[in-house]
């Protein structure tokens, strides 16, 4: 290498400057530019790697610096000047410029930097490649870190910077880092690439009206439970205050069922239902039953569950999850029909007894009157056992005391 | 024959300190004699009974306490809940075991048949529950020297209740402690085993019968436990004169001095039976010379 670099410096010694430039249009510029310790006055490096730049998607299609540096193609004089107008990638990408002037990155600001990010800084200078390459910056498994450049530290607010932290932890996360699956979902899954847009603006794939669409990209099947659902089916009509994908199965931390961090884990499940079940303005907005969690809290699965029983029934047990149907759905499995069928999944040979009976039993007294009047008996045979207890000790106590203090 | 104990006066501090009115002392039964109060077998019976309680309290009881306590922080791994419903159920395994051994122990042997009969409850025990109360309240005693109710209390002196009840080899307390270990083996067994049968139950019954089961071991959980840490550690380790606690679970044995001011009557029952033996003994050494006086033998007698 060294030796091919020797015999090149030899050659321009030698030889006519022009005559070079007219075989690589790209020798002309690499001739100082190729000199690692050039700077600016600023002290910054105007090296550009010839090889790197080789490899790139514009060096492989022969695209030259000029192409680029559009302002240097007039300039005769040499060296040039230091400022020269940006390089306008709009000028052949027209339409991700387009995209990305209505991106929340086009107006994005860190500290005083007017135009935080811009083209280069997810896709790189002179070594761009293309995004198919696995060593592309915005190659799905390298996306995280070419978002965390600035979403890990630079962006504004807390919240902000956590979401790429959250993501590599999340299931998608490993998915790309340890698996190396290049389908997983990764940040531009989701956000878009060049179209990033803020969850509140209603054209953002994030948006709450379009979050079952960009999950059921991946998850058809599962979009496809969904929309057979009670939750679904008033998803399309119009209610937003149905939960889509992210409400039970949170945004960039999605972590698989298994996983005891999880929403969905199945000692947590009653308390991601009860986020809207046990909220008292969507109960009295859409007549839903109620207490539904005290009620599930109370019984014996509610039970050990919160000890973190996993093998008791949890909400989704018996409603099922994506595809939740009212029990007046012939499909549901809480639906009379299929009552016996449902409890016996877990209560082999007596789902058909179990099956008639109440469950979320508001009213215990009314559920149960014999087991009420046994309750309140023991509640009374205790405090009046445990009660003579105490005074009979106390009165023995004192006939003890007294008898000591005698004695003394 | 019966000759007064020389250390008399410091018996009766140690009589009126357990509250039980003293009796005389005889030679016939030293103070320091070793009396067998539990054999080896039963104290067995007792350890036995002890770890599985201890067990089923711990593995049962935070059922029935809100889970958001701190007591959560016992089940911290992922398995914990099923380990303590094994825990639990091979303690409930050991009572059964237990309990059965019990029911074979006081029926197949004669001192177990002597001990049920023993720890049967009496007529004889409410009214010793009664008279205790009473003569520990002192409420009547301190009515009558107000001058209150004098004809009511000159006309029926009972309700005065002067003296402590005496008690016989086992009192009104450890009675109805036994008692309580029965009803509560029973309702605990029966109920526990449908609890874990839940399939068997399910088929069997309605599930408010099932639900009944809770009910009845839970409360009878908490009634139980409550009457072990109040009752029975109060009688058996926080009495004054007791604690810091009873040894006869662990040694068995009782000395003269203790029987004679904690269960008299028993103790004037073994006096009567060797009083019985030296006179007979007496009368034969006399038939032939006259002369020294035998020991006399009791079954329980250790030494």
């Amino acid at each position: 290498m060294t030796g091919v670099r020797v015999l090149e410096a030899l050659l321009l010694l030698v030889l006519p400057v022009r005559s070079l430039s007219a075989n690589d249009p790209n020798e002309q510029c690499l001739m100082c530019h190729e000199d690692q310790s050039l700077k600016n006055q600023a002290g910054r490096s105007l090296f550009v790697n010839k090889g790197s730049f080789e490899q790139s998607i514009h060096g492989k299609s022969g695209i030259s610096c000029v192409s680029c540096h559009s302002a240097l193609e007039s300039v005769k004089d040499f060296p040039h000047a230091e400022t020269l107008a940006k390089v306008n990638c709009a000028s052949c990408h027209e339409q991700p410029q387009k995209k990305f002037d209505s991106s929340v990155h086009a107006v994005a600001r860190v500290g005083k930097e007017a135009q935080a990010v811009t083209c280069v800084s997810c896709h790189g200078y002179h070594d761009v490649l293309e995004s198919k390459d696995v060593h592309s910056k915005t190659h799905p498994l390298n996306q995280p870190q070419t978002c965390g450049s600035c979403h890990l530290s630079r962006v504004n607010g807390k919240k902000g910077q956590g979401f790429v932290k959250d993501f590599l932890q999340s299931t998608h996360g490993i998915a790309l880092s340890k698996t190396g699956l290049a389908n997983s979902a990764t940040c531009a899954s989701c956000h878009g690439s060049h179209e990033v847009k803020r969850t509140a603006d209603p054209a953002a794939p994030i948006s709450r009206s379009h979050v079952p669409n960009t999950c059921g990209q991946c998850h058809a099947g599962i979009l496809k439970d969904y929309a057979e659902g009670v939750h679904g089916q008033d998803f399309v009509k119009g209610v937003r205050d149905v939960p889509v994908c992210t409400d039970c199965h949170g945004e960039h931390q999605i972590l698989t069922p298994q996983d005891k961090q999880s929403k969905v884990y199945s000692t947590q499940v009653a308390l991601t239902c009860a986020k809207c079940h046990d909220n008292e303005d969507l109960i009295r907005k859409y007549n839903l039953p109620e207490k539904r969690l005290r009620t599930f809290q109370g019984s014996f699965h509610g039970l050990a569950s919160a000890y973190g029983e996993t093998k008791v029934a949890n909400c989704a047990s018996c409603h099922g999850f994506h595809n939740i149907r009212p029990s007046s759905d012939p499909n549901s499995p809480i639906n009379p029909a299929h009552l016996p069928q449902t409890c016996s999944q877990c209560h082999a040979g007596a789902g058909e007894k179990l099956s008639q009976v109440k469950i979320h039993i508001l009213d215990p007294k009314a559920a149960n009157y014999a087991g009420y009047m046994i309750q309140k008996a023991y509640f009374v045979l205790i405090t009046l056992m445990i009660g003579s207890f105490v005074v009979y000790i106390l009165a023995d106590l004192k006939t003890r005391f007294r008898q000591r203090s005698r004695k003394v | 024959m019966d000759i007064k104990a020389l250390s008399d006066v410091e018996l009766s501090n140690t009589e009126a300190s357990h509250g039980s009115s003293p009796c005389e002392a005889s030679l016939l039964v030293r103070n320091d004699e070793v009396f067998i109060r539990m054999t080896p077998i039963e104290r067995m019976q007792h350890i036995g009974l002890i770890i599985c309680f201890v067990l089923l309290v711990l593995t049962g009881l935070p059922l029935l306490l809100d889970p958001a306590m701190w007591l959560k922080k016992l089940f911290f791994f992922e398995t914990s809940f099923a380990w303590r419903g094994w825990i639990h159920r091979i303690a409930g395994v050991g009572l059964i075991s237990l309990s059965v051994f019990h029911l074979f122990y006081i029926s197949c042997t004669q001192r177990g048949r002597d001990l049920f009969w023993a720890l049967t409850p009496k007529l004889k025990d409410v009214t010793d529950a009664l008279e205790s109360f009473g003569y520990n309240l002192g409420a009547t005693r301190w009515l009558y020297e107000k001058g209150m109710l004098r004809r009511f209390f000159d006309r029926y002196p009972y309700w005065l209740f002067p003296q402590p009840p005496q008690y016989g080899r086992f009192n009104f307390i450890e009675k109805f402690e036994y008692l309580a270990v029965w009803w509560g083996n029973v309702v605990m067994i029966a109920s526990g085993f449908f609890l874990w049968a839940t399939n068997l139950s399910f088929r069997l019954f309605p599930l408010w019968v099932y639900d009944i089961f809770k009910i009845i071991h839970s409360y009878e959980a908490i009634l139980a436990f409550l009457a072990i840490i109040i009752w029975h550690l109060y009688n058996v380790h926080l009495t004054p004169g007791v604690f810091p606690m009873s040894r006869v679970w662990l040694d068995g044995t009782i000395t003269g001095r203790d029987l004679r001011a904690h269960h008299p009557l028993e103790y004037e029952a073994i006096l009567e039976a060797r009083r019985l033996a030296t006179s007979v003994r007496e009368n034969s050494e006399a038939q032939r010379k006259g002369g020294q006086m035998g020991e006399a033998g009791p079954r329980d007698r250790k030494s």
